[in-house]
């Protein structure tokens, strides 16, 4: 449905973008992923029509469109600032499209009352001014604009950075629901990689440019395919030197990088004589804290000289202090490891 | 009292050195002009509206600024055709034309001193100490704003002048007084002082307000003393304001011209006066040009210094959070009382002329002439004069008339420049942006002697039409010099509107023209009308380009003001020009409530 093929951007001297190669299905919920400056943004942009390629193309139904003006495009885009028009009332925003198209008054009227009702903006709030609603109901309002246009592809460029953690997860649900129902394509923009595991069906993570991994927020996460999307995504520990040394017995190369996420390591007690299991390794340890997380509890450990995570069983954790001498147990099979160690 | 035109304070907000009222600058605070885009003059020459803005202002900067200037320096250095430093001889062979310049420069360097001290008292007063009624304190030194120019040093002159009322009054208990003891270089630096603190009380009062309260606290939890506040984090804090102020003042003195003429007498006659005795003759003409072109060369230098020393260093608040500041408590009582009585005695030097304006004219002016008015003298005739005669009337209207339209046109002409020099940011616009403000950088008297001196003879940029002596050209005038300042503000505007807004027009189908029509003009909209009053009302007593431009049969307000100062044969119209002074102050006030007033009491509201 969408291609980018060797996409590049370049602003004067920086390189936005070096050389994109994606493909996004139809009716994928698809999400650029990575830290502010990776070229998430302007990926998307580029795919609105707003940013020109240095050079590169972009495809859209298998029409190339690198050079066609936004509105030609087919896309709906919903901003992270919302972009409403303060001048107008809701009802006056969502038809702005409609109108700039000249549809029938009546056609309009019909068309917005169908979208709002589709993101659940009740008629009675059409009539007031954009500036009078909530964060979460100009979200609404900015998606229903976009939508009205029934456009092949809707583009979101972090719509929930600017509201609250609550409604920030209630309104990733209606997304979600919303994007279902109508089976948009969507192409949403992203540095909340908790938000991006929840919505995608697939995500593309980029850093410095640069495509580092494309895949389901499974595969993204437990196998990540480079370092850097291994200490993007979620936690990881960075293993040390000494820490891949101590290991190097279970299966750990210590001449390559490794990472090891907390879920795969695991505490017990210092005078524990259980052997580690095939495929574990063990290290003494020193509890150093306790960050309790309500089923789990993170315990940040000293190991072979260098800090290590590990996530326990609360009910595991309440048995060890911080201060205290505990063994360390690495599963060494889920320890990532990458090209040559820095 | 002539100025350049919206200078630029530290902080990027436009200044006005006029002494009247034209607080305008502070409408929006400009954002730091964003960097030059690759490609922006190849888009800009692509676009149908970026060469219809080209050629509409090639075609208005090189008719109306550049050739003007050209004209005025080819006639002061080529007079025939040929290289001449005539200009320079004949300049310092005149003793008065040397005198005038002696003593612009003294006017200058005075008021750089007087105002700082009267100004920074007034701002220290309003918005520093814990005072009595300070807002009724604040009112009175505002006054300023609705009263200056050319209104405010004929109100001067009718009060303490020569047939003054004060004057008048005075004679009767001491006959041997000198009737011109209100005169020379004390009266003018007197009147110019009390006029042109509205820089001070605009910007200085807003650099005090943004100095973070945090920081005070924290000198003060350290053990430093009000005195040691201001003098180690508040003044420094200040300082460039400070120097851009004074530079202001400098300059507002250097080309001061109502109040020299007006109230300087024979003796002291400044630049400004005096390139307007000398642009009466057209012998003398290359002479009042090459004072003209002085002016603005001094002019130049000191804006371009002030520039230069705004750009080093940080001044503004660098706290996340920055708490407002709350007035500070007097440490001793006798420091309070000191500074109350000072600060009210300033305050009725301030009010006394408006409220003598308000009074007299409803007085009888032989009564005022007579330094005595009892009840019997009260009248409602000059009201009623100026009301209903047509010829009374006349100068008014034709101001309005001229300020509205002037306004309006240079609102709505430059609002598509400010869009594609905001949207097009190359080196092409950038070239555009610098010609667009040639009038900022030179005093409205050279502007007006550019004018006459090139228009007198058909052009071909304006279709071959001789404009000297026309209706015309005091309107081209007005657009001229109200350029730099509406630009800059709609420019803050434009930039002001989230590129988003515009994105999300656009993807929705919006064209160029639709998406300025419906998205960006209406945001924009109030910024628009603000600039337009804020125009309309500093062009209404406007004195400096009538002088030299208006039409006879259509006199505008400023000349039909100064004329009514002339001698003791125009002191009858003393109270028609009353009548007008409280017309200006009800429409300058007026304007004033309804671009600033009513948002502060929105604000208030809100909070």
């Amino acid at each position: 449905m969408i291609r980018f093929d060797a996409l590049r951007v370049s602003f004067d001297d920086h390189v936005a973008l070096q050389g994109l190669d994606l493909d996004i299905g139809e009716g994928e919920f698809f999400t650029l992923l990575g830290p502010s400056g990776c070229g998430k943004t302007t990926a998307l942009r580029s795919l609105a029509g707003f940013v020109e390629p240095t050079s590169g193309t972009l495809h859209i139904d298998g029409r190339d469109v690198t050079r066609v003006p936004s509105e030609r495009r087919g896309v709906g885009m919903v901003f992270q600032s919302y972009a409403l028009f303060p001048s107008m009332s809701v009802r006056e925003n969502i038809a702005f499209g409609l109108s700039v198209q000249r549809v029938p008054r009546d056609e309009q009227r019909r068309r917005v009352d169908e979208v709002a009702a589709q993101v659940g903006l009740r008629p009675q709030q059409l009539t007031r001014g954009v500036a009078e609603l909530s964060g979460g109901q100009q979200q609404r309002v900015a998606i229903a604009r976009a939508l009205v246009l029934q456009p092949r592809i809707l583009l979101l460029d972090e719509p929930l950075s600017n509201l609250d953690a609550k409604l920030r997860v209630q309104l990733r649900g209606e997304l979600q629901r919303l994007q279902r129902e109508v089976g948009i394509t969507t192409v949403y923009v992203t540095h909340d990689q908790e938000e991006a595991l929840a919505l995608s069906d697939r995500i593309a993570v980029l850093s410095e440019g640069r495509l580092e991994q494309v895949g389901t927020p499974r595969e993204i996460y437990e196998q990540p395919a480079s370092a850097f999307v291994c200490d993007f995504i979620g936690e990881a520990t960075h293993l040390s030197a000494e820490q891949r040394a101590a290991l190097a017995g279970a299966g750990v190369d210590a001449g390559r990088d490794a990472w090891v996420r907390p879920e795969h390591v695991s505490v017990t007690a210092a005078d524990d004589r259980d052997p580690a299991e095939s495929g574990s390794g063990d290290l003494p340890a020193v509890v150093l804290s306790c960050a309790y997380r309500g089923s789990t509890t993170l315990v940040e450990l000293e190991a072979a000289g260098a800090r290590l995570l590990a996530s326990v069983p609360s009910a595991e954790a309440a048995r060890v202090e911080v201060g205290d001498r505990v063994r360390a147990r690495v599963e060494v099979s889920a320890v990532h490891q990458y090209g040559a160690a820095a | 009292m002539s100025a350049p035109h919206g200078p630029v304070a530290a902080g990027g907000a436009p200044l006005q050195a006029d002494g009247a009222a034209l607080p305008a600058a502070a409408v929006v605070d400009a954002p730091p002009p964003p960097a030059r885009r690759r490609g922006a003059t190849r888009r800009m020459l692509r676009s149908p509206l970026g060469v219809v803005v080209l050629v509409g202002v090639l075609w208005f900067s090189a008719a109306f600024l550049v050739m003007p200037n050209a004209t005025l320096l080819l006639a002061t250095f080529v007079p025939d055709g040929r290289l001449s430093l005539s200009a320079f001889e004949r300049l310092l062979s005149s003793e008065r034309a040397l005198r005038s310049l002696g003593n612009s420069v003294l006017l200058a360097a005075t008021l750089a001193v007087t105002v700082n001290v009267v100004g920074v008292f007034i701002v220290l007063v309003t918005g520093w100490f814990r005072m009595r009624a300070r807002r009724v304190l604040w009112l009175g030194y505002a006054t300023t704003f609705v009263y200056g120019g050319i209104v405010l040093a004929a109100g001067y002159s009718f009060i303490y002048g020569r047939y003054g009322f004060v004057t008048n009054a005075l004679a009767q208990w001491w006959p041997d007084l000198d009737r011109d003891w209100f005169s020379g270089f004390a009266a003018v630096v007197a009147v110019m002082t009390f006029a042109t603190t509205t820089n001070h009380m605009l910007f200085l009062s807003a650099a005090l307000a943004g100095i973070d309260h945090q920081a005070i606290e924290a000198a003060r939890l350290m053990g430093a003393s009000t005195a040691t506040i201001l003098r180690r984090i508040v003044i420094p804090a200040l300082r460039p304001m400070l120097f851009a102020v004074t530079v202001l003042t400098f300059l507002t003195g250097l080309g001061a011209l109502t109040a020299p003429l007006v109230l300087g007498g024979e003796d002291f006659q400044t630049v400004a006066p005096m390139i307007l005795t000398f642009a009466r003759s057209s012998s003398s003409r290359d002479v009042a040009a090459l004072l003209a072109i002085l002016l603005g060369l001094a002019t130049i230098v000191l804006l371009a210094l002030m520039n230069r020393v705004e750009r080093g260093g940080t001044y503004f608040a660098v706290a996340k959070v920055a708490v407002p500041i709350t007035p500070q408590p007097f440490q001793t009582r006798w420091g309070s009382v000191v500074v109350h009585v000072l600060a009210w005695a300033l305050w009725a030097v301030y009010v006394f002329p408006v409220l003598c304006a308000v009074a007299f004219s409803f007085v009888d002016a032989r009564a005022i002439m007579s330094g005595s008015i009892t009840a019997a003298d009260l009248t409602t005739d000059h009201w009623v004069g100026v009301l209903t005669s047509a010829d009374a009337l006349g100068p008014f209207v034709v101001s309005v008339v001229y300020s509205g339209l002037a306004s309006a046109a240079v609102v709505l002409g430059l609002l598509l420049v400010a869009r594609a020099l905001t949207r097009w940011r190359g080196w092409l616009s950038s070239l555009l942006e610098y010609v667009l403000h040639i009038p900022w950088i030179l005093p409205t008297i050279l502007i007006a002697l550019g004018l006459v001196m090139t228009f007198d003879r058909p052009r071909l940029l304006v279709g071959g039409q001789v404009l000297t002596g026309t209706v015309v050209l005091l309107g081209i005038a007005y657009v001229i010099v109200k350029i730099p300042f509406t630009l800059r503000l709609l420019k803050a505007a434009f930039a002001a509107v989230p590129d988003e807004l515009e994105d999300a027009a656009r993807i929705l189908g919006a064209g160029q023209l639709t998406t300025i029509r419906r998205v960006v003009v209406p945001v924009i909209a109030p910024t628009m009308a603000a600039v337009a009053a804020l125009n309309f009302t500093s062009l209404l007593d406007d004195y400096d380009a009538a002088v030299f431009l208006y039409h006879p049969l259509f006199e505008p307000l400023g000349i039909a003001i100064k004329r009514s100062t002339e001698g003791e044969a125009n002191v009858q119209s003393m109270g028609i020009t009353f009548v007008y002074t409280v017309l200006l102050m009800v429409v300058q006030g007026l304007v004033l409530w309804l671009v600033y007033g009513r948002r502060g009491a929105g604000a208030r509201r809100r909070g």
